[in-house]
């Protein structure tokens, strides 16, 4: 895997870089945005993170430029955390919003759900044992019906979607819910629990992993 | 310098404009007044003229020519013969009858010259026989007394308007000139830093009275911006303090006491809760400045608050089981308000997590959606402990945290935000007693 990384902040890149190559991603960093254009655009990359602010070539018009060419996804990782900042920088045609600052956990899982194969739009999605039907809205788990509500069955196609990865709570809050701050309460841990409870209900392991100071990964041995 | 300051006055420069147009609007009245006045004089004279000129030729036809100078002479009311005596006045009416060789028959013409004023006379000739031709004519100097006349009145009038003009202008001017001093004034002491100094309204509900107003709640605004933002900072100082001191008192003990990877794991776990702690509150206060802004309004679009609602009572009822309270809703109207989405979503949020986080367990919380008359009003109602009345006001002051809820989680500010979002909204936040417990009213005025 090869990450683009455009970060004028040398003390912040150098310790991404590690953390990365750690993961086993090779990392291609730049810190300017025109050096980061070229790098986009003449060698291929399996995603690109991009700075906000960066000198040289503002990093909304550096991902404008990029999607006229590419389609390689783009997160954003800024400090730009203004309440429009995020839409601007969905619509310039960036695949994720990171603000800063961030935990290291948090930018991986979403670089991780960023890069996986899109699967085409299936009407069936499959995670070993569990079996979902989006057309008729019905999960069965190694054959048997489990009963899900509408939020229930939203959560678990995302962690379908995503099987074998960590999902972080902020990833869940904003992909099944479209909350975009903090709740106080742990809201996404009940949901969890009841999607859990009703999961093995008729026995069996448990289907979801929770990943610790990460999140929640629905391993595809189940 | 008052008496310079007048003349550069708007209100002084008005009236001697307006001054100046009466002036050359009085000269053409006057002119037109003085050709019609002159016309008519005329067309009088010369019709007299004509009356005489008649009667003489009646007198022609009838007896001839002796009869026509007979008519003469009793028109001029001289002797029949013998020279005519020069008047002591210059009489009003001329009238000769001449020969070809210009001999006078009768007449008062030209022997009669006035010595007391030149004299302009308007008449005719009229060929009475093939030797006598009658001449008539009268003075114009009635006209003439008649124009004096008009001229002085219209002089007359003129000047008075123009002192009027002026005069008022002055007056205008000076009473301008007080209340732009009022105002520049009020102005100058809030510069000076006097921010609570206010123009004084005279009460009469016009137009300076409206300025003045207009000036006073813009003042009010700012000042309670300003202080909005003085209390902020002082909270942010006072507030952001101690988490940073309880941080740094952490990571110095880790250094000095801790033993082992364990201790110092433990450590940097709780630095690090302290830390998001605090970049959670940092994010908060931004969030709260930037909806006050209010720049977010430009992208209100329709929001089903029903709907909302019920995905929020969707979102929060098993964290509710889970913490031992009971969620439970009531909607009772469909309306949709404008307003963003996300952060009436917020409000919304921010006020269940209030209710279940201050509550006792075993807490019934309620979600009820109702229109009133020309509102619509969104209220989380619980039955817990509540709030005293008279800390109504400041809970949802920033890092207000109730004396009860010292110990609980959060960093006061999530009520602030509420009432921001709320007031972008052009809501209000109503809190009540709900006997037992809270009731936080969100209401919204009705969509027209």
């Amino acid at each position: 895997m090869r990450l683009l990384l455009t970060e004028d902040d040398a003390e912040l890149a150098k310790s991404l870089i590690e953390r990365f190559r750690e993961q086993g991603y090779e990392v291609v960093h730049v810190g300017d945005g025109i050096a980061g254009l070229r790098e986009a655009t003449c060698h291929d990359f399996d995603a690109i993170i991009v700075d906000r602010m960066l000198p040289g070539m503002d990093g909304l018009e550096l991902v404008k430029a990029v999607r006229l060419r590419k389609a390689t996804p783009i997160i954003y990782l800024t400090t730009m955390s203004g309440i429009d900042d995020r839409v601007r920088g969905l619509e310039a045609g960036g695949d994720d919003y990171l603000i800063k600052p961030f935990a290291f956990e948090e930018l991986l899982a979403r670089i991780r759900v960023m890069t996986r194969r899109q699967a085409p739009g299936a009407a069936r999605l499959f995670a070993g044992s569990i079996e979902m039907d989006l057309v008729l809205r019905t999960v069965t788990r190694r054959g048997q019906p489990v009963e899900l509500l509408p939020q229930e069955f939203r959560l678990l196609e995302y962690l379908v979607r995503n099987v074998d990865r960590a999902v972080t709570r902020k990833m869940l809050l904003e992909n099944v819910w479209d909350i975009h701050f903090d709740p106080h309460t742990s809201v996404v841990e009940s949901h969890i629990s009841r999607l859990r409870a009703r999961l093995n209900a008729n026995g069996g392991s448990d289907a979801i992993q929770t990943v610790r100071g990460t999140g929640y990964r629905l391993l595809a041995a189940n | 310098m008052p008496q310079i300051r007048i003349f550069k006055a708007e209100s002084f420069r008005l009236a001697a404009l307006f001054a100046v147009a009466f002036l050359t609007l009085t000269a053409a009245l006057i002119g037109t007044v003085l050709w019609i006045v002159d016309g008519t004089g005329r067309e009088a004279l010369m019709a007299a003229n004509e009356s005489d000129i008649s009667t003489v030729m009646n007198g022609l036809r009838a007896e001839g020519l002796d009869e026509a100078i007979e008519v003469v002479q009793q028109r001029l009311g001289t002797p029949a013969s013998g020279p005519t005596l020069r008047p002591r006045f210059a009489p009003e009416m001329y009238m000769v009858i001449e020969d070809t060789r210009g001999k006078v028959l009768a007449g008062n013409l030209p022997f009669v010259q006035c010595a007391d004023r030149p004299q302009r006379l308007l008449g005719r000739c009229a060929t009475l026989t093939a030797t006598a031709t009658l001449y008539v004519g009268r003075d114009t100097a009635a006209m003439d007394v008649t124009r004096q006349r008009i001229l002085h009145a219209f002089g007359w009038v003129a000047l008075g308007t123009c002192a009027f003009s002026i005069l008022g202008g002055l007056l205008l001017g000076r009473r301008f000139m007080a209340q732009v001093d009022a105002i520049t004034q009020t102005c100058e002491r809030v510069i000076a830093g006097q921010l609570n100094e206010r123009i004084p309204l005279r009460g009469r509900g016009d137009e300076w009275d409206r300025l003045a107003r207009a000036i006073n709640e813009m003042l009010d605004r700012i000042s309670a911006l300003l202080e909005n933002l003085q209390q902020v900072s002082s909270d942010v100082a006072h507030d952001l303090r101690t988490p940073l001191t309880r941080l740094r008192n952490r990571l110095e003990t880790a250094r000095e006491k801790s033993t082992g990877i364990a201790d110092y794991s433990a450590a940097i776990s709780h630095a690090l809760e302290d830390t998001d702690q605090l970049l959670s509150m940092f994010s908060a206060l931004l969030r709260i400045s930037q909806i006050e802004a209010g720049t977010r309004v430009r992208t209100f679009a329709p929001v089903a608050l029903g709907v909302l609602l019920e995905r929020m009572y969707q979102l929060f009822v098993p964290v509710a089981e889970d913490c031992g309270r009971h969620l439970s809703r009531e909607f009772k109207t469909a309306l949709a308000i404008r307003g963003d989405e996300e952060l009436l979503t917020q409000l919304f949020s921010n006020l269940i997590e209030n209710a279940l986080r201050h509550t006792p367990a075993g807490t019934k919380i309620r979600l009820e959606l109702v229109a009133a008359n020309e509102e619509i009003v969104a209220s989380v109602i619980d039955d817990g402990p509540g709030v005293a009345p008279e800390d109504y006001d400041r809970v949802t002051r920033r890092f207000y945290r109730g004396s009860s809820s010292r110990t609980a989680e959060g960093h006061g500010l999530g009520l602030s935000l509420v009432a921001a979002i709320a007031q972008l909204h052009g809501a209000r936040l109503v809190l009540t007693g709900a006997q037992p417990g809270l009731c936080v009213g969100v209401v919204f005025p009705k969509p027209s």
